[in-house]
């Protein structure tokens, strides 16, 4: 390990801020009466949290808990130490031992005994728990890379996904969590798009690909059952970027795919991923579940987002406590399948910018895709360029674990973006692809603060880019 | 022999082992308390292929970025715990089948392993005073295991040639430091080994059902340099 100058350090020390939770108390909404959503009150935290931490904890957590022996090698796996290296805080180990710390005080041996000998320690109030609120959602975000790095096996980031949840019953978060939390509970999605816009941009989006075709039977069906694929998307689609709803139709248009979006149910994102809390990960994602079942499709397809894809595919089916029924995949799968098929053809050249790709956190080292981006990269992209280091060893676009929603933690996001923009200069790309809604967000930020001469887009982009219609080639 | 060092090397051994053991089981007991849940999804990959790949990660230097950029890290992780098997068959040997200590070459290996290992648990302990991320983290436990590891190792290189009859106090420290690691590792850090095979199971079960462990694409320098065109 290299050590230079001193610089800044410490974690973030961010106040709680409960003006929204009070607003939402005060405005009788649904998930709060019904204690869905925790909102904070003072008195008796430290309490709550110990039993929570006793009550919940799981078997693979709790070696997580005992096996660290402190040999610090997750250090330089971490993009935050990265940017700080002189600042122990910043490392995966330190963050973890805060919580480790209250296990071994209260849960393991020889903490309960001699906690000094081990350095076990107890929380004293509410502001410990607030410090700690600083350290699990502010300088982690969650990417696992730690735990690829780590000889003992340590899952840090479920160590760090495990204490946002018992702080999330407390409602000790930072405000983005909770807003974005409460609008998932009160609406189905993330960003509280009423159906009435949801309804409205599908329809906007159908059209656009008809003029592009010239083609009116093109169409973006809603709750047709029986279709084939039930296509759930990020609310981010709706909101900011509808575009890739359009490539989407248009690719599921020339292969003439039966397809359908559900009415309800149709917000693949999970909040609960990031805040910990699996009540809201069990609701989001059988919201899904049952709109394939209602609807009696045959495949479930995630658009491009990484936490999207490992709530639904993965982690989402334990949260509901659901045995999976239907095949659940990503759609830069179900291109894969189209292409290896046949079933569109393309051409390269149209996308001759060099491209480089960024592996989501979620999907590349808590999912099972890695080379199947690539495959359909290699088909539609003239010039690919890898990222170095990739696949389950790329590091996060800094915007994980949920921190695009947390302010507060902004300015040492952008710091520790530093081995990012690094990576991503050193490609020379003009542009750099990711299968993820997030990580467009967090590239796109490294981008403008770092001042990289590239820009982000998905794979759905490319693939359409490069899509040569049915009956073109002949004319 | 005397009988104090005879004692030494077998009943309290043997009270001190059984000791390790009944509280190893009660700690596996507690371990099993803790819940697990089931998996609910389609495999995308095999979890025993993950939890073996898991496993055998102590082996492969390769398989993480951590200790590929650090092989001399990793061969010191190598010598330290063959040190540790070294010594840990050196109780065993010396009551048990003095013999094999009297071939000079085994018994020189055995004390250039240990000796190998104590200077690397000294360079370790440098590290820990040294760099500021291990002291941060660092407990008294931290710092007590290694040393005591230390002054084992020392005593197990002086004790191995097993010779009482020159004196008997690098025995009597050696097997009393043993029977002493018995009692206190189950408290300590050093149980770590215990816990070593559940950690990598559990995570590389999991990551093998996903199809992320055994990774199926490239690493390392084998994954491209920066910049480089597939075009």
């Amino acid at each position: 390990m290299r050590w230079r100058k001193k610089g800044p350090s410490g974690v973030v020390s961010a106040p709680l801020d409960t003006r929204t939770q009070d607003k939402a108390r005060a405005d009788g909404l649904a998930s709060v009466r019904e204690n869905r959503l925790r909102t904070y009150e003072p008195g008796g935290n430290v309490s709550r949290f110990l039993d929570l931490l006793e009550k919940r904890i799981s078997r693979s957590l709790a070696v997580s808990m005992t096996a660290c022996v402190h040999c610090g090698l997750c250090a330089e796996s971490c993009h935050y130490f990265l940017a700080r290296p002189d600042d122990p805080t910043m490392t995966p180990v330190w963050k973890a031992d805060q919580i480790r710390k209250i296990f071994k005080r209260h849960v393991d041996w020889t903490g309960r005994i001699v906690p000094w000998w081990i350095k076990a320690g107890s929380l004293r109030g509410d502001e410990d728990l607030n410090r700690l609120k600083n350290i699990v959602f502010g300088s982690c975000s969650a990417c696992r890379r730690c735990t690829y790095n780590c000889p003992m096996g340590v899952d840090t980031g479920l160590l760090v996904r495990f204490t946002r949840g018992l702080l999330t019953e407390l409602g000790i978060v930072p405000e983005g969590v909770f807003n974005v939390s409460r609008d998932q509970w009160e609406t189905g999605n993330q960003m509280a798009v009423s159906e009435k816009d949801y309804l409205e941009t599908l329809e906007w989006m159908r059209d656009e690909v008809r003029t592009e075709l010239g083609d009116d039977s093109v169409d973006i069906p809603v709750d047709r059952a029986g279709a084939d694929i039930l296509y759930t998307i990020n609310p981010r689609e709706i909101k900011f970027d509808p575009r890739s709803i359009a490539h989407a139709a248009k690719i599921f248009h020339v292969v003439g795919a039966s397809w359908t979006l559900p009415k309800w149910g149709w917000d693949q994102t999970n909040f609960g991923l990031f805040s910990g809390d699996d009540r809201l990960g069990a609701f989001v994602a059988r919201n899904v579940y049952e709109a394939a079942e209602r609807l009696g499709v045959k495949r479930i397809v995630i658009s491009e987002c990484g936490h999207g894809y490992r709530s639904t595919r993965w982690e989402g089916y334990t949260w509901a406590g659901y045995d999976q029924r239907l095949p659940t995949e990503s759609v830069v799968v179900t291109l894969k399948r189209y292409l290896e098929a046949g079933r569109i053809e393309v051409d390269p050249a149209r996308n001759a910018d060099p491209v480089t790709f960024h592996d989501s956190c979620n999907i590349a080292r808590s999912g099972d895709l890695v080379e199947e981006p690539r495959e359909v990269l290699g088909r539609v992209c003239s010039d690919f360029r890898e990222m170095h280091p990739n696949r389950r060893e790329n590091f996060c676009c800094t915007g994980g674990g949920g921190l695009l929603s947390m302010a507060e933690y902004r300015p040492l996001r952008l710091e520790a973006a530093k081995t990012k923009a690094e990576q991503l200069r050193a490609t020379g790309a003009k542009l750099v692809c990711t299968m993820c809604h997030n990580c467009i967000d967090g590239l796109n930020d490294v981008i403008k603060h770092y001042k990289l001469p590239m820009r982000v887009v998905q794979v759905l982009e490319l693939v359409s880019n490069a899509l040569v219609l049915p009956g073109a080639k002949a004319k | 022999m005397s009988d104090t060092l005879r004692i030494l090397e077998n009943e309290v051994q043997i009270a001190a082992l059984a000791f390790m053991a009944v509280v190893y089981t009660v700690r596996l007991a507690w371990l099993f308390r803790f819940r697990m849940g089931r998996e609910r999804t389609f495999p995308a990959g095999r979890e025993a292929a993950g939890a073996g790949y898991s496993l055998m990660n102590i082996a492969m230097p390769g398989a993480m970025e951590s200790t590929r950029k650090r092989p001399g890290f990793y061969a010191q992780f190598v010598v330290f715990h063959l040190g540790v098997a070294a010594a840990i068959a050196g109780t065993f040997i010396i009551p048990y089948a003095p013999a094999l200590f009297e071939v000079r070459p085994v018994m020189r290996a055995f004390q250039a392993v240990i000796a190998a290992a104590f200077f690397v648990g000294l360079s370790r302990l440098v590290r820990r005073l040294g760099n500021p991320v291990l002291r941060e983290v660092s407990s008294p436990d931290d710092y007590f295991s290694l040393i005591l590891l230390m002054l084992w190792f020392a005593a197990a290189a002086l004790a191995v040639p097993n010779r009482p009859d020159k004196g008997e106090w690098p025995l009597i420290l050696y097997f009393g430091l043993t029977a002493f690691f018995l009692v206190y590792v189950p408290f300590s850090k050093i149980c770590h080994y215990l816990y070593y095979p559940f950690t990598r199971y559990y995570l590389g079960r999991a990551l093998g059902h996903r199809g992320a462990l055994p990774p199926k694409g490239k690493t390392g320098a084998a994954a491209g340099r920066p910049g480089e065109s597939r075009a």
